[in-house]
């Protein structure tokens, strides 16, 4: 973190557009459906918004999940043998 | 290197998790399924955050939101033990850089910029598409600060950063949730089996 300072105060506001542009281009990666990066400006805008639409599907998954978790869990008891053996099955 | 980390994180996560479900479902047995939902949900994501240690600023972020809920603040203490008393004052120092460091930022883009439209006046019709792609950056950069916690205070480049980081961790949420939803689902189809 220091040392990213210390970078910015010698070469003025310049790397850090280089950095961003990395950090779009490692975003672009972690997207689903990624094709060929294509010239960096032109993609920021669009990477953004796939962004913004692949967290908002993260999100829907995690309460879709906690929904179906709820329905199936009402039926189990904390301290049954079946709670553990779940538990030995996820680690 | 990333597989390693993320299978330390993984395995932190799953560790909390259980633990507040355990906590979440012990009490109140006769919970409705919403009721449940919620506290699975929250237990899920206070695991989550808490599984990062504090070294990223959406897990604090998300930590210390929802710590504002009062119904919610008994159940994160108790998921995040004695030192979640400590967790306030790192908060608010590393929220106070970050915006020291935004504002430094802020302060040399615009003394850039003040010096390239000083160099360079191009012709109008070139600066029009770079004007809609820059309108679109800003607009989408806005809804994602709104989707990562805590990214309102967050610089460009945090925010970026921060919402890699997030979207990784979400998967690993997704992942873990998605197994024991799968593990139970045939938990209850071998129930049946026995009993038939």
């Amino acid at each position: 973190m220091s040392s990213r300072r210390s970078r910015q105060s010698s070469s003025g506001a310049r790397i850090s557009d280089d950095q961003i542009i990395q950090l779009i281009s490692k975003l672009q990666q972690l997207l689903p459906g990624t094709r060929i990066q294509r010239s960096n400006k032109a993609s920021a805008s669009k990477v953004l918004q796939e962004t913004c639409t692949y967290v908002r599907s993260l999100h829907r998954e995690v309460d879709d999940l906690s929904d179906r978790l709820s329905q199936l869990l009402s039926t189990i008891d904390a301290d049954s043998p079946e709670a553990s053996i779940i538990r030995s099955l996820i680690m | 290197m990333k597989m390693h980390t993320s299978s330390k994180l993984r395995k932190e996560f799953i560790k909390k998790w259980v633990k507040g479900l355990q906590i979440c479902c012990s009490s109140k047995k006769n919970m409705d399924i919403l009721e449940r939902k919620k506290k699975i949900k929250l237990c899920a994501d206070i695991a989550l955050a808490s599984a990062k240690n504090e070294t990223t600023l959406w897990s604090i972020a998300l930590i210390s939101e929802a710590k504002k809920d009062d119904e919610n603040k008994i159940l994160v203490d108790n998921l995040l033990g004695p030192e979640s008393r400590f967790k306030p004052r790192m908060t608010n120092r590393q929220m106070i850089a970050c915006h020291k460091r935004v504002r430094s930022k802020k302060i040399l883009k615009k003394s850039r910029h003040v010096c390239q439209k000083m160099k360079k006046m191009g012709p109008p019709k070139s600066n029009l598409a770079a004007y809609i792609a820059k309108k679109l950056v800003k607009r989408r950069t806005q809804v994602l600060k709104r989707l990562v916690p805590g990214g309102e205070s967050m610089d460009k480049f945090s925010l970026i950063k921060e919402a890699l980081d997030y979207i990784l961790s979400l998967r690993i949420q997704v992942d873990v949730m998605r197994t024991l939803v799968n593990a139970n689902e045939v938990l209850n189809q071998s129930d049946s089996k026995i009993y038939n």
